[in-house]
């Protein structure tokens, strides 16, 4: 299935070439999960990755529906 | 180890050492302490009555970086109740080097005179007249003062706003560059200085009687751990160098926790213009500088500086809660405006927050429509003019609120929110309604817990007791004269091992967790809880405006759910 993906922070300097405007689409398989997301893009939790997909947090074990748009950020503790 | 203490009506200086109940405290747990023993709860805050307590950390003026916090405290004009409000900048580190503990200003100036407080290399205070510098703002002030006692200097200083005693005045610190870009924002503790009489205390940089280190070899040792945990930690390692603390645009609009449009909306149209992705692009663009070292001995760098189209300095560390106050309240989603609306504060010398919420709360009321950025501008430069309206705005959103009639006003304690609506992140609303500062994102921000799945922002389950907790860690952690960006740390457990143990063999004690953050914290906010009950306030203060309660925010159209008898259970501490 394919997921549209904007990134923020400092994440889209890991995607050569990549345009925020567009974000990117990959390329995921069926039922894949938000930790299947983020190593595709060899982004790992320890880095502090947060994901979100319609206004919510995901969890690392959350299912992606298809044809979604999801965030990917850095975590930030406070302003 | 030394207090300074002003008496601005005798025009006198007392120099003392740290009597034995306030040792061991710095920062906010001493303005905490002091306040509460020295200011008659029900005074005047703008009167003789009231102490301004300007406290560095207890690791101020060392060789831990990010320490340059200085604390501000005193009865405040916003709120009614006790206020600490803290600066970075360079003047931390200066009182630090010189062994004070805190400069105390107390009684009145006769006759509105105003005068300046000079502390010298040596350590010696002295009160010279400031008459000249009436209503001067405040860059240009800082500009006058270096060239008048030279470049290594540090101040803190009060706009026109402060020389008017408006409730959201600010004191503005100077940054590394000597720009008064840094500011004790909050609880209008600028009109507390302003009625006091002084425009500004000048401290030269340079000291070498900093208070001695208990145990210098583990001090050395476990300062060299914590550091590189900070530089290996990937917020203030590499997000806040690159983005500043503007990345929460993002991540709070795509939580649907972003108030905007006076905390109409929690999603803002156009947010990806005035995301910190957007402000780096452009002001890599025009030639600013999108990392900068705003703070004495800073290893983050989270400051940056924002120019116009021909690469001229507009202001100085535009942050999140400024972006968020003057861009997303008043819906003005151009980063031009905001940043000059940025600058307008700090030269008048009034909180942004509460100026764009004051903004945002009056074109709610339909004074302005929202997105005008031409009446925001000129709405902030009536504060700086002195003007009847000015005044309403610079006295913060109750005061607009009032003005107009109008009941959507999103403070608690008289001081605005902040970026975080509480409909939305319920875990801030405790926050904001329970804290002894009024609403504060800084005394806890659950923000962090949120984004990595701990805490979940829509639910009121573990809420309360993150929220306490948080409350508790802050209120030590402020103590020490820390940066919050380099605290984030600290949470790590390795880390905040390193941390208790610098921070023991400063004070030649042995702290475990038990002791640091928690009994500190607890100590602080007890002084703090105990002086706003004994100035009146109850647990009928601890709530938010109704508002929060009744009407969803959308897109996810939930409202503040969490009771009144759980939120009373904050503090069973």
């Amino acid at each position: 299935m394919k997921v549209r993906v904007k990134l923020y922070g400092m994440l889209s300097l890991r995607v050569p070439g990549y345009h925020h405007s567009q974000g990117i689409e990959i390329e995921l398989p069926e039922a894949a999960t938000v930790k299947d997301l983020l190593d595709h893009l060899k982004i790992s939790e320890s880095q502090g990755a947060v994901v979100t997909i319609d206004g919510r947090i995901q969890k690392a074990g959350d299912k992606i529906p298809e044809g979604v748009h999801a965030r990917v950020f850095q975590s930030v503790g406070g302003g | 180890m030394k207090l300074i203490r002003v008496n601005m009506g005798s025009k006198t200086i007392a120099v003392e050492d740290v009597p034995k109940d306030y040792s061991g405290l710095g920062g906010r747990g001493l303005t905490a302490f002091m306040i509460n023993a020295e200011v008659p709860p029900k005074c005047d805050p703008l009167g003789p009555d009231n102490k301004l307590v300007i406290a560095p950390g207890l690791l101020s003026g060392t060789s831990l970086p990010n320490t340059s916090r200085i604390s501000i405290g005193a009865k405040s004009p916003l709120t009614g109740g006790i206020k600490e409000s803290n600066a970075g900048g360079t003047v931390a580190a200066a009182l630090g080097r010189l062994g004070i503990t805190a400069v105390v200003i107390e009684g009145q100036a006769a006759n509105s005179e105003l005068s300046l407080l000079r502390i010298d290399q040596a350590g010696e205070a002295s009160l010279v007249a400031a008459e000249n510098y009436k209503e001067m703002r405040t860059y240009a002030f800082l500009e006058k003062m270096l060239e008048v006692y030279g470049k290594k200097n540090s101040v803190l200083c009060i706009g026109p706003a402060g020389e008017y005693r408006l409730s959201a005045a600010s004191i503005q610190s100077s940054d590394a560059d000597g720009r008064p870009c840094r500011a004790a924002g909050r609880g209008g503790l600028g009109a507390v200085m302003g009625a006091k009489g002084l425009k500004a205390l000048v401290v030269e940089q340079g000291g070498n009687s900093a208070d001695a280190i208990a145990d210098p070899d583990v001090f050395k040792e476990a300062t060299k751990a914590f550091t590189k945990a900070v530089k290996a930690h990937p917020e203030p390692g590499q997000l806040m160098p690159n983005l500043g603390t503007a990345a929460l645009v993002a991540p709070l609009n795509s939580m649907g926790a972003f108030p905007c449009f006076n905390a109409r909306k929690g999603v803002m149209d156009g947010w990806e213009k005035i995301s910190g992705e957007a402000m780096a692009e452009l002001i890599k663009e025009r030639g600013g500088k999108t990392t900068h070292m705003g703070c004495a001995q800073c290893i983050v760098h989270c400051s940056n500086e924002f120019v116009d189209k021909d690469g001229k300095y507009v202001t100085g560390a535009l942050e999140y809660e400024t972006i968020w106050a003057m861009g997303g309240m008043t819906g003005i989603d151009d980063l031009d405006t905001i940043a000059r609306l940025d600058y307008l504060c700090d030269n008048i010398g009034v909180d942004t927050m509460s100026t764009g919420v004051a903004v945002a709360v009056a074109m709610d009321a339909g004074y302005k429509e929202f997105g005008d950025r031409a009446a925001a501008i000129e709405m902030v430069e009536e504060i700086g003019k002195g003007t009847e309206f000015g005044k309403i705005l610079g006295n913060g959103p109750a005061a607009v609120g009032k003005h107009f009639n109008h009941d959507r006003v999103p403070v608690v304690k008289g001081q605005a929110i902040a970026g975080y609506d509480p409909r939305a992140m319920l875990g801030n609303g405790v926050t904001f309604a329970t804290s002894p500062m009024g609403a504060d994102h800084t005394a806890g921000n659950v923000i962090g817990l949120c984004l990595q799945g701990k805490l979940d922002p829509l639910q009121a389950e573990g809420a309360v007791e993150i929220s306490r907790n948080l409350q508790i860690a802050m209120a030590a952690f402020d103590c020490t004269g820390q940066c919050f960006m380099a605290t984030v740390a600290a949470f790590d457990p390795e880390p905040g091992e390193a941390f208790r143990k610098l921070l023991s063999a400063k004070l030649g004690t042995q702290l475990g967790p038990e002791d640091f953050p928690g009994a500190m914290g607890v100590r602080v906010l007890k002084a703090e809880r105990e002086f706003n009950k004994k100035a009146g306030f109850t647990n009928q203060d601890d709530r938010l405006p109704k508002f929060f309660y009744e009407e969803p925010l959308p897109p996810h159209n939930t409202v503040f759910t969490i009771s009144d008898e759980e939120i009373d259970r904050t503090f069973d501490l």
